[in-house]
């Protein structure tokens, strides 16, 4: 089955009928996938959006329950569900696999996020694969198909002037047989994508296990500045604060974004901090993408998108890092 | 060497982030800066189920709330013992018997009470350590048969910064085979009892491994952890022999926002209870 | 000898005979036309350094992080030197902690375009004002477009247009203090966004924290701010900083008279630090 690019206007205007659907997009100047509507032009050639579409699933501020507290002292809980069913339609495989790492952490060892679940229990993931790279991306040397997501629940492979349409779960195949008048029985190659930048993780993670005192993590992290840039964009980062605002007797409690970039995020009430210096939190960092996840879940947190290859403001750059790692010689 | 098992990564729980609102039945002031909190549901039940060294978080809607590990518990209430060291923990000291709070939980694993049947008990702890250190503590002497001698080294800077004074002065060396060494850092006019920080006191009183039939479990700040330690394993202790109760920032709970790891383990989900031998196979910051 | 030569080997010359500890400049990144900031300590590194006209990053900042090892060496143009000055007028680092090998800018181009960057356009003193020596001459780069023509475009809306405008623009940032951190005015040892305990910046990512957030900076740099440009060149949601930072500087001029911060360190007053009798008080 194959979906004519001409065609993906009409099938978007469909699908929002009666839905939230996200599509990637330039808005006010930031590329993020944004609800498709009025002034959203989706663009579907854009390689990578700046953001990631991980705010679908993890707003960078949820809202998890109100409450109020009374003239006596005495609370009240409301509880609070935001879910709604929407679609990402033009996610692409290295996101997807973002999507993989996100489950994991959200939904595995023991609690379940309810807030993460309910959100993905809606979402429908409609994976755009890649015709062509950006500079940046090296997906690839991650493990993942640049116009392949397994996860997806539409996959569709870029054939040039039209989509592959494969249906893989169960919500896809429900899905893609409300297409029909949008797509035809035909069959098309998926063409390929080319990337230039190239990584070798083999043997990274294990050698990793060894290097957490090397002289590397100093090296990097001096010119690191310690902001959020390469957390925010990351479509894996995934760490967040709970806090609460009050207004009078009305308050909520939400969760935010926030990165171990910043020192007052291991800041303990007394005072001590144990991870004090750029040092420290650098090397948390890209030990949690190429290592301490991989150990826990059996597989990198780190999916190539590049996205943070381009946004560092200093240009410090995780592929030199992987490529020195594996140049080490203690 | 002998070695005992320790539960990793075992709480379970449904909607972990969103807690239930309890109330303060009882308030004990430990210290000038150490309240200890007994919390029952509304209802006047015991807010969750819970083993010795587990942990809940404890707070104010208003304000916020911090972890700690449940001091103690009987059938109707769970206990937190509370230094006043931020914002949260300040407003808690402010809390009277009636209050409402909130509290999710129980979060974390627990002190192995089963693997550590038969053995010498030896607790260390310095300051506001010793409640995480007493919940195990409160379980042997409740379960007196199963455990052999026990001994509690506890040091604090001064003597009002004891906390659980009656318990250490009054109830637990009245058990016939409970030894329990007190020492201050600095001199003190309450206190004529011995003056030293706690790792040379600990080497003083010359408590060895019992050739692997003792245990030894630590909870203190950094120096104390470290210099205790240094001395346990100078005494021949094994590091699978040495456990310890480890704390650093949290906010989730359950292992999923982030900041209380130590390589790939989160304290709050996978500890907060670990043998030295266990961290020392993790890439720690703590 | 290019200015590039001159930098190697006077790094190297400093590393060797002990009189810096560590040396900053740029390195060529993994892609066509990109540096990175490069910090060395081993005089064998030294022609890792490169000079060239796409080294974005201004390098002051740095300076607080390294000097705990000992003097530092490092390379200046206009900008990194006015922020090395900054750096010393608010006392972070002293005068002598530093060795600058001065070199003149002819303007950084974007890597991907060619085309020189906004902050380089704006720049109104490409040549270090303060050096040890200069590697190489002084550089001709073309006169900066007028100084607060940003400025004049935002005032020159009507409201609500302005309001909204800004709405549009705090909408979009995502509070990763790229801005504070790249900045060399951004010297507070505690961040007032970090002191939770006060919570001056409640942690919502929403136009009224975001904004709360951008304005104090503002403010709070006022003065002192070297207008190097890195906090918009930074920022990953291509906030217009600038716009601020100079409508701040423009009502300074017009209350105080023309000034520019950070270009001596002889004359460091700045017109929000020192207290005059005849200081305009207009609000009061």
């Amino acid at each position: 089955m194959i979906l004519n690019k001409q065609k993906v206007a009409a099938l978007l205007d469909h699908l929002s009928g009666a839905r939230d659907v996200f599509v990637p997009a330039t808005v006010d100047g930031v590329a993020k996938f944004a609800r498709y509507g009025e002034g959203v032009q989706p663009d579907f050639g854009m390689v990578n959006t700046t953001m990631p579409p991980k705010d679908l699933l993890f707003p960078q501020t949820q809202k998890m329950y109100h409450f109020d507290v009374d003239a006596n002292g005495s609370y009240r809980i409301h509880e609070y569900d935001e879910s709604r069913e929407q679609v990402v339609f033009g996610i692409r495989p290295c996101d997807m696999r973002s999507i993989v790492c996100m489950d994991e952490v959200f939904l595995t060892k023991g609690f379940v996020d309810e807030f993460y679940a309910n959100a993905r229990d809606k979402l429908l993931t409609v994976c755009v694969g890649c015709a062509q790279a950006a500079e940046t991306c090296f997906c690839d040397s991650m493990g993942v198909d640049p116009q392949m997501a397994p996860n997806a629940d539409v996959m569709l492979q870029d054939c040039g002037d039209a989509y592959l349409v494969l249906a893989q779960t169960e919500k896809g195949e429900a899905e893609v047989a409300e297409w029909s008048a949008f797509t035809e029985e035909a069959d098309a190659q998926p063409v390929t994508c080319d990337l230039t930048l190239k990584v070798d993780m083999e043997g990274v993670v294990d050698k990793l296990e060894g290097m957490y005192d090397a002289p590397i993590w100093d090296n990097l992290s001096i010119k690191c500045l310690n902001c959020g840039t390469c957390t925010y964009v990351c479509p894996t980062c995934h760490c967040f604060d709970i806090s609460q605002d009050m207004r009078r007797k009305d308050g909520i409690r939400f969760r935010c974004w926030d990165s171990c970039m910043f020192s007052e995020y291991t800041m303990m009430a007394g005072g001590h901090n144990p991870r004090p210096e750029k040092l420290e939190r650098v090397r948390n960092r890209f030990m949690h993408k190429l290592n301490f996840f991989e150990r826990r879940y059996g597989m990198s947190l780190c999916v190539g998108c590049g996205r943070c290859v381009e946004k560092c403001p200093v240009a410090l750059d995780i592929t030199r890092l992987i490529d020195e790692i594996g140049a080490y010689d203690a | 060497m002998p070695s005992i098992e320790i539960s990793h990564g075992c709480a379970k729980g449904e909607r972990p982030l969103v807690p239930q609102v309890c109330r303060v039945v009882e308030i004990t002031e430990e210290t000038p800066d150490v309240k200890s909190f007994r919390l029952q549901t509304l209802d006047g039940k015991k807010p969750f189920d819970c083993e010795p060294g587990q942990l809940g978080m404890f707070g104010l809607l208003q304000y916020g709330e911090c972890m700690f590990v449940v001091s103690a518990q009987s059938d109707e209430w769970v206990q937190f013992t509370v230094k006043k060291v931020g914002l949260v923990t300040e407003h808690l000291h402010d809390l009277a018997v009636g209050d409402e709070v909130s509290l999710r939980g129980p979060y974390g694993n627990w002190w192995p009470t089963e693997g550590c049947k038969g053995k010498d008990m030896l607790f260390i702890a310095g300051g506001i350590g010793l409640p995480p250190v007493r919940s195990f503590l409160l379980y042997c002497l409740e379960h007196r048969e199963d455990y052999g001698r026990i001994d509690l080294v506890y040091s604090a800077s001064k003597y009002d910064d004891l906390v659980f004074k009656e318990q250490l002065f009054d109830v637990w060396p009245n058990d016939p085979d409970m030894h329990v060494h007190v020492s201050l850092y600095h001199e003190d006019p309450q206190w004529d009892g011995e003056v030293a920080y706690t790792a040379p006191f600990l080497d003083s009183l010359e408590l060895g491994p019992e050739d692997g039939n003792r245990v030894a479990v630590i909870c203190g700040g950094p120096s104390l952890s470290r210099t205790c330690r240094e001395s346990l394993l100078n005494a021949g202790y094994s590091e699978e022999l040495i456990l310890t109760t480890l704390e650093m920032r949290m906010k989730c709970g359950v292992g999923k926002c982030g900041r209380c790891n130590m390589g790939g383990h989160f304290i709050c989900l996978d500890g907060p209870i670990f043998s030295l031998a266990e961290i020392a196979t993790m890439h720690s910051d703590v | 000898m290019t200015a590039q030569d001159i930098i190697r080997t006077r790094a190297k010359e400093l590393l060797e005979s002990g009189e810096v500890a560590t040396f900053i400049g740029w390195e060529a990144g993994r892609f066509e036309n990109q540096t990175t900031p490069l910090v060395i300590t081993d005089a064998a590194d030294a022609d890792k350094l490169v000079f060239n006209e796409y080294c974005v990053n201004t390098l002051a900042k740095y300076v607080r992080d390294v000097i705990p090892r000992g003097k530092v060496g490092l390379v200046v143009r206009g900008c990194d030197s006015r922020g090395i000055i900054r750096l010393v007028a608010d006392k972070v680092i002293k005068r002598e902690d530093v060795y600058l090998i001065g070199v003149g800018c002819p303007g950084i181009k974007d890597r991907k375009t060619g085309e020189m960057l906004k902050k380089c356009a704006e720049c109104r003193h490409n040549n270090p004002p303060e050096f040890d020596e200069m590697a190489g001459e002084v550089a001709e780069k073309p006169v900066a477009v007028e100084r607060f023509a940003e400025v004049a475009e935002v005032e020159a809306m009507a409201q609500p247009d302005r309001s909204r405008y800004f709405e549009s623009v705090y909408a979009k940032c995502i509070r990763c203090y790229a801005c504070r951190d790249v900045c060399p005015c951004c010297t507070c040892r505690e961040c007032f966004v970090d002191q939770r305990r006060e919570n001056w910046v409640g942690k919502q990512n929403n136009v009224a924290e975001n904004r709360f957030y951008g304005l104090t900076r503002v403010m709070h740099i006022g003065d002192r701010c070297i207008e190097c440009g890195e906090c918009e060149r930074v920022c990953p949601m291509d906030l217009p900083l600038m716009k601020l930072n100079r409508k701040v500087i423009q009502d300074m001029n017009d209350l105080f008279g023309e000034f520019e911060s950070s270009l001596s360190l002889e004359d460091t007053t700045e017109p929000l630090i020192e207290y005059r009798l005849d200081d305009v008080e207009e609000f009061m």
